[in-house]
């Protein structure tokens, strides 16, 4: 779990799931950038129709208390890899609403999430 | 505290086929107040195809799904004129044979080819329905090229925008539902409720009476109701809303059971020079294998080109940083396969599924290689095919250990092409309204938008919408003045 995201609130599981994976994915990528797109991620669950919605909650429920048990990262690494149908779902959409804002709030953004601020500094 | 309403003529929605039928009605002289779920929003203030555009006028933020194996993306308007304001703005008229084979298939009434392309061309004229005058972006330069080296059809597929002389692609003017036909409807007397959600319509009997509503726009919980007497209802909500309207008001008879899409794969291209215009689409379609296969642009905003790799980040994730040199394009196929949209008691929102058959994995596979085979001939250098597991496609040889890689299960499908939820044709056992749209076991309940089409025409429907839309319309005005 990354400052980012504890030290503003209690995040949902959703915001935990989603910062955790980002900070993999994306390790170079700057805490406040992380947060926007977490921030984004959550907004868009939010409006999801009420049914995908529903799902989304529940598997995230689930991943998340599953974490708790055995550790955050070794359950994300478990996700990303059972190819569960709609288990594999989660980290997808997840991945794709990060991606997408990540991208377009910030084109300059490198692979590993690194910025033009980044660089020069 | 409610509000209350009286019309003629309650129009729920404000679409290619809600605005269009409330141009005829209001210009008839019927008293037309027409509901919009979603806000006005003027051309030009938001980005085109941007995250922005998708918050503000698209349905969920443009997240919405059809569950199945595999699961089928779509995308919604929500908002004045709907669909027509977030589009490509491509503009196809039905093709003349699926036209004949709807009207025998489904035995719809007065429904002479002729006549639905007449009005085809008053939409033309309406929508200002046109090629591009100057130059075309590189990205459709890119489909044109591959297709003619291939010796393959392709064409440049006209669309509703305004152009200078000579002004190049991007330089248009959209002119989508509010600025044609909802104007006239509104300058007839029509009136607008935007920001207005649909909660139920109240029937007695065979007959719809009043309509109960949810304003988004009122500050608190105890002042936002608001009720609608009417003489009678068209409801044009789109291929989901509209059949989950008409089952939350207990008209189920061939309702929701039969949705049609043209599934999508898609992939990126990568070239060595910049192609991509984050603002537009390409113009460019190729038809070589149509109507089973189509191949065409997608928006390419780097944060849409990031969701293209997003399947494969670890082998596709480092093109990123060059996505002014790649653009998106997709390969569409006509569906065998059908969906359901269902409302499930107590959610607000309709359960959609989607099924598709064996001969439609095969195409959407088919598709891909050869849009793939597409973009090597027009120079890319890299392909990047949008499924789990997809190699980087270089070369023919690349091509080929693609195509037997693919596998639907692990593809992003998705589509924007939604209709036959309701459709239309005297045939009982297939059909949930008569030949004009009236709603069986009803007196004054009409569907009027893409859920009449029967199937999916195989080409962007919007045209087809609104030709049938004022077909309907027409007959409705000439029935109520008889």
């Amino acid at each position: 779990m990354s400052d980012s995201v504890t030290t503003q609130r209690v995040p949902s599981s959703v915001a935990r799931f989603a910062d955790g994976l980002l900070a993999v994915d994306l390790p170079r990528l700057p805490d406040s950038n992380r947060c926007d797109a977490v921030a984004f991620i959550e907004r868009r669950i939010r409006v999801l129709p009420s049914i995908t919605r529903f799902g989304v909650q529940a598997i995230a429920a689930g991943v998340h208390a599953a974490g708790v048990t055995l550790g955050h990262a070794r359950v994300r690494r478990v996700v990303l890899k059972l190819p569960l149908p709609l288990l594999t779902e989660y980290p997808r959409l997840i991945r794709s609403l990060g991606y997408a804002y990540i991208w377009e709030t910030w084109p300059d953004t490198d692979v590993d999430g690194g910025t033009v601020e980044g660089r020069a500094a | 505290m409610t509000v209350h309403h009286d019309c003629d003529v309650l129009i729920v929605g404000s679409g290619a086929g809600g605005a269009t039928t409330a141009a005829v009605l209001a210009e008839a002289g019927h008293h037309v107040l027409i509901v919009e779920e979603g806000p006005w929003v003027e051309q030009g203030s938001v980005v085109p195809f941007s995250l922005d555009q998708m918050d503000q006028q698209y349905r969920s933020g443009g997240v919405t799904v059809a569950l199945g194996m595999p699961s089928i993306a779509y995308t919604e308007g929500r908002c004045a004129g709907g669909g027509t304001e977030v589009n490509s703005g491509l503009y196809w008229r039905p093709p003349e044979a699926t036209l004949d084979s709807w009207r025998i298939k489904y035995r719809i009434k007065d429904f002479s080819t002729d006549d639905v392309l007449s009005i085809c061309e008053e939409v033309e004229s309406t929508l200002s329905v046109q090629k591009v005058p100057g130059e075309h972006t590189p990205a459709s330069d890119i489909l044109r090229r591959g297709a003619d080296r291939l010796g393959w059809k392709n064409d440049e597929i006209p669309r509703w925008m305004t152009y200078r002389d000579g002004a190049g692609a991007t330089e248009g003017h959209r002119q989508s539902m509010t600025r044609t036909y909802l104007p006239r409807a509104l300058a007839a007397g029509a009136r607008i409720l935007c920001e207005h959600r649909l909660n139920k319509i109240v029937r007695s009997g065979r007959r719809a009476v009043s309509a109960e509503l949810t304003d988004m726009t009122a500050a608190t919980d105890g002042q936002n109701a608001v009720t609608i007497s009417f003489r009678d209802v068209i409801v044009c909500g789109g291929a989901i809303q509209t059949p989950a309207i008409l089952q939350r008001t207990g008209l189920r008879h061939r309702v929701g059971r039969t949705l049609a899409v043209h599934p999508t794969v898609k992939l990126a291209a990568r070239f060595d020079d910049v192609v991509n215009t984050p603002d537009d689409v390409s113009v460019f379609q190729v038809k070589e294998f149509a109507p089973n296969i189509s191949f065409g642009g997608s928006a390419s905003h780097p944060g849409l080109v990031a969701l293209a790799l997003t399947d494969n980040w670890r082998d596709f994730g480092s093109a990123v940083t060059s996505w002014p040199e790649l653009a998106i394009y997709y390969a569409a196929i006509t569906s065998e396969g059908r969906g359901l949209v269902q409302v499930v008691p107590g959610v607000r929102d309709p359960l959609v599924t989607y099924r598709l058959t064996k001969r439609d994995r095969d195409l959407l596979g088919q598709g891909l290689g050869r849009l793939a085979m597409v973009m090597l001939e027009a120079g890319a250098k890299e392909v990047y095919p949008s499924f789990k597991g997809a190699p980087v496609v270089r070369d023919r040889a690349d091509l080929a250990a693609m195509t037997t890689m693919f596998a639907v299960a692990r593809a992003s499908v998705m589509t924007v092409h939604l209709c036959s939820t309701a459709p239309m044709g005297d045939d009982d056992k297939r059909c949930a309204t008569d030949s004009h749209g009236l709603v069986r076991g009803t007196d004054n309940v009409f569907v009027n938008d893409a859920a009449l089409l029967p199937e999916a025409p195989g080409v962007n429907p919007q045209a087809s919408v609104m030709a049938i839309a004022i077909r309907n319309a027409r007959r409705y005005c000439a029935d109520r003045a008889g």
